[in-house]
């Protein structure tokens, strides 16, 4: 007996070391979502759950590395859906026409990502602030005039579908491309914290707060503004790549402002510096009527309504909450349990009375 | 051209020996850290091990009635559950009488103090009956006690050899994981010493053949500044300012508000880039560099930090990163080894972490490790800080009015930190202020500029003597 209990403590021990691990969250995230696609095809689930799950998912990775530009570089963009369209439309085509093998493609895709990174790392040198989103807007608009008028590329104001996607000589499944998404989103979140956890995240704050304090201790302006929008485009590349391989379809006036602004959106709503609620956010924007307003029937009848939702939540998240809902979660979740310890004091006060 | 290339390899030999220096101090710390690691996981098994062998005695020594670190332990456990339970029986006890006392008439009132009383005295009599069965559950059985007694010893002889024999093993164990680990790392600090000597002796050698690349500077002078200039527009800010600062000392620079301090220690870190004049610093004791020659974000490698006016810490991070934060420049891990995490990152960061907690320790900041400095008081911060500084281990340390902001105490602390952070690591202090306290208190040497012009320079008590240095304070009489 008494054994037992030292034992139990030990593993208490040890569970507490996992749970308390960082990617422990991540990893039971990407689970649970997995279960999402049993349910799928188990017929629990309707199709437009599972297209808002992977929906949110792909948005997230695109926030993600988005974030770490804007809340941890302090740089802003606008540049994101330029570039999530090259992803579609370089991966559909050389992929999905062309049938060149998948590395290959990657390597296409995410050499030209750097390549974008590097031309606008250098345009912030020099520019900043709004000046800097308005450039990263005009080449994002040059993108996509460019994906406008190649019609034979990208099937120009019509879209284009892209069907037969191969991965190492197979055809994929729907179902194996959402667990290739999932997983990718958990990686992409594990490598996201490692960046932030690192001598890297801290440079880049350090940057946000201040160039002068941050060049003073030793961190090069030019190799962390250049860092910081490789990352963000690598994955804003990324996910388009995601986004062909399931929706199979890109639409080259899709990619716009509207677009970008709604992705700086889901990471200001959500919390710009935290991994889930960048999540939160990207759900909010995006997932929430897929997977939740469509299905009631005020907001079928009225689908102007939803946009107008939208609208109102961002409007009141800015206002009341600067940094995001995640924090309106963990500050309710301090408040809430500040709020019990006090009401069992209150409770064992009344019973035994005041302390003597 | 032979000279050149020999320049060329001085250098690169100079900065492989930096590099070499870096990764044996590194693996020195890393060392000790997991020495200490291996030692405390040796006390927290040989803990472990002592218990489960009382635990397997236990029940034997409470029959036998002898002394048993856990039961012991357990047994004033329970003691203090149970004392503590029929104290709050007691309380809720009261505390329902004292409202029924409030309902009641006045007539009442003696009954029910009576109930009260006996109220009492039945939970004393329950509590005695409850003490009185705890102590029999660890009392010893009365039939047999001797047999028992040599059983209990018997047993006890055998857990005790047992358990040496454990101890020996954990105590091998450790030893082995010891020697294995310093075989390792002392392996790799020996290969390292190694080359750091051919590399030296190769200096040696070629330092012989080249002409001397000091620019004639002194052996005992840190910083010098030749000529400086800078203008803004039309605005001369520092005109023609030379000075030099010597090793070990604590150097002052003064002057009247808008007398181009500040424009000087931008000018040294290369914030500014300056109109004319020259700046050298001797790096090492062979080595002196042009500090014009530098990018502003390359001058901490060069063994110059500083701090400024108006605190510039990372809000968002505790205390202890943003020191971390300024051990950027000690981290060799690539940006592919920070996105997966490498070992190497991981061991660079606890061994840095270490040093930033002792700096902390050592400037009394510890109890803030972990807080966000944002609503951290001022004088806190700016000792954070200086303790940021502290984390490359520099030559030179520039601060930037460390007093404004600060009351006496905070001020006179101040002073006292700056002298232990000069005597302990023989760092160069460099800095401005408007305290002409805490300037007389602790400078060595103080150098006075009005309009960007040298006025005086020399000891605190010559300074204030100095009837330019007067004059420009106070206006001319």
């Amino acid at each position: 007996m008494l054994k037992l209990r030292t034992l139990l403590r030990e593993w208490g021990k040890n569970l507490n070391l996992i749970i308390k691990h960082p990617y422990f969250g991540f990893v039971v995230f990407g689970a649970l979502l997995l279960v999402v696609l049993l349910l799928r095809m188990g017929g629990l689930v309707q199709i437009g759950v599972v297209n808002a799950v992977v929906l949110t998912m792909i948005y997230s990775i695109i926030a993600l590395g988005f974030s770490l530009l804007l809340g941890f570089g302090g740089l802003a963009s606008l540049g994101t859906a330029g570039l999530v369209g090259l992803g579609t439309f370089v991966m559909g085509y050389f992929s999905g026409i062309l049938n060149w093998p998948l590395l290959p493609t990657l390597a296409l895709a995410f050499g030209i990502a750097i390549v974008v990174g590097l031309i606008v790392g250098f345009i912030s040198l020099r520019i900043e602030g709004m000046y800097l989103a308005i450039i990263t807007l005009g080449l994002a608009e040059i993108l996509r005039a460019f994906f406008i008028s190649y019609d034979k590329f990208t099937g120009g104001f019509s879209g284009r579908s892209f069907r037969n996607f191969t991965i190492f000589n197979q055809p994929v499944s729907t179902e194996a491309v959402y667990v290739t998404i999932t997983v990718v989103f958990v990686l992409a979140m594990i490598a996201t914290i490692n960046i932030i956890k690192s001598p890297t995240g801290r440079a880049l704050l350090a940057m946000k707060n201040s160039d002068s304090a941050a060049q003073s201790l030793g961190i090069s302006l030019m190799k962390y503004r250049l860092l910081a929008f490789i990352i963000s485009t690598v994955f804003a590349v990324l996910g388009g790549i995601l986004y062909i391989m399931y929706i199979k379809f890109s639409y080259a006036p899709q990619w716009n402002l509207a677009f970008s602004l709604e992705i700086l959106a889901a990471v200001i709503v959500g919390g710009a510096q935290s991994i889930f609620g960048i999540i939160l956010g990207v759900f909010l924007i995006y997932g929430l009527n897929l997977a939740v307003l469509n299905n009631i029937p005020f907001f079928v009848q009225n689908p102007a309504l939803i946009v107008i939702f939208n609208g109102a939540l961002i409007v009141l998240v800015v206002m009341f909450y600067p940094g995001g809902l995640i924090r309106l979660i963990q500050t309710s979740h301090f408040k809430l349990k500040l709020f019990l310890q006090k009401l069992k004091h209150r409770m064992k006060v009344r019973r035994y009375g005041e302390d003597d | 051209m032979a000279k050149m290339i020999d320049a060329l390899r001085i250098r690169l030999c100079l900065k492989r020996i930096e590099t070499l220096q870096a990764r044996k101090t590194f693996l020195e710390n890393l060392l000790a850290l997991q020495l200490n690691r291996i030692d405390m996981a040796k006390a927290k098994q040989e803990r472990q091990c002592r218990q489960q062998t009382d635990i397997s005695l236990a029940h034997t020594a409470i029959a036998a009635g002898e002394a048993n670190g856990y039961v012991t332990a357990e047994h004033d456990r329970r003691l203090e559950q149970l004392k503590q339970r029929y104290l709050l029986r007691y309380r809720a006890l009261r505390e329902t009488y004292k409202r029924k006392l409030a309902k009641v008439l006045s007539e009442r009132q003696a009954e029910i103090k009576e109930q009260r009383e006996r109220a009492f005295q039945a939970l004393e009599r329950r509590k005695s009956t409850a003490l009185a069965a705890l102590e029999a559950r660890f009392a010893p059985d009365a039939d047999h006690l001797e047999l028992r007694k040599t059983a209990y010893a018997e047993l006890k002889a055998k857990a005790e050899t047992d358990l040496a024999l454990r101890l020996q093993g954990i105590t091998a164990r450790s030893d082995r994981a010891r020697e294995k680990v310093s075989a390792r790392m002392i392996k790799k600090i020996e290969g390292i010493e190694r080359s750091l000597l051919a590399r030296e002796q190769a200096t040696a050698a070629l330092k012989d053949k080249l002409p001397k690349s000091d620019y004639g500077i002194p052996e005992d002078v840190l910083l010098r500044i030749e000529n400086l200039t800078m203008r803004f527009g039309g605005l001369v800010a520092v005109d023609d300012l030379s000075f030099d600062v010597k090793q070990g000392e604590i150097f002052g620079l003064i002057g009247p508000n808008g007398a181009g301090k500040t424009t000087v220690f931008n000018c040294i870190t290369k914030f500014y880039r300056p109109a004319a004049g020259r700046m050298y610093f001797r790096k090492n004791p062979v080595e002196v560099i042009r500090l014009n020659d530098y990018p502003v974000h390359n001058i901490i490698r060069q063994g110059i930090v500083r701090t400024f006016q108006n605190v510039e810490l990372v809000w968002e991070l505790p205390v202890i990163d943003n020191l971390l934060v300024a051990a950027h420049t000690l981290f060799r891990t690539g940006f592919f080894g920070q996105l997966i995490h490498t070992r190497k990152l991981k061991q660079e960061e606890a061994v840095l972490r270490k040093k930033a907690t002792d700096i902390l320790a050592m400037l009394g900041l510890l109890p803030y490790a972990h807080m966000i400095p944002f609503g951290l008081p001022y004088g806190i911060l700016k000792k954070i800080e200086l303790a940021r500084t502290l984390m490359v281990d520099p030559r030179m340390i520039i601060l930037d009015e460390p007093a404004a902001g600060l009351n006496d105490a905070e001020t006179r602390d101040l002073a006292r930190i700056i002298r232990t952070i000069r005597d302990q690591n023989q760092t160069t202090i460099f800095l401005v202020e408007h305290d002409m306290g805490l300037v007389m208190d602790v400078c060595d040497t103080i150098c006075a500029i009005s309009f960007g012009k040298k006025l005086a320079l020399g000891t605190p008590r010559e300074i204030q003597a100095d009837k330019a240095v007067r004059d420009a304070y106070l206006g001319e009489e």
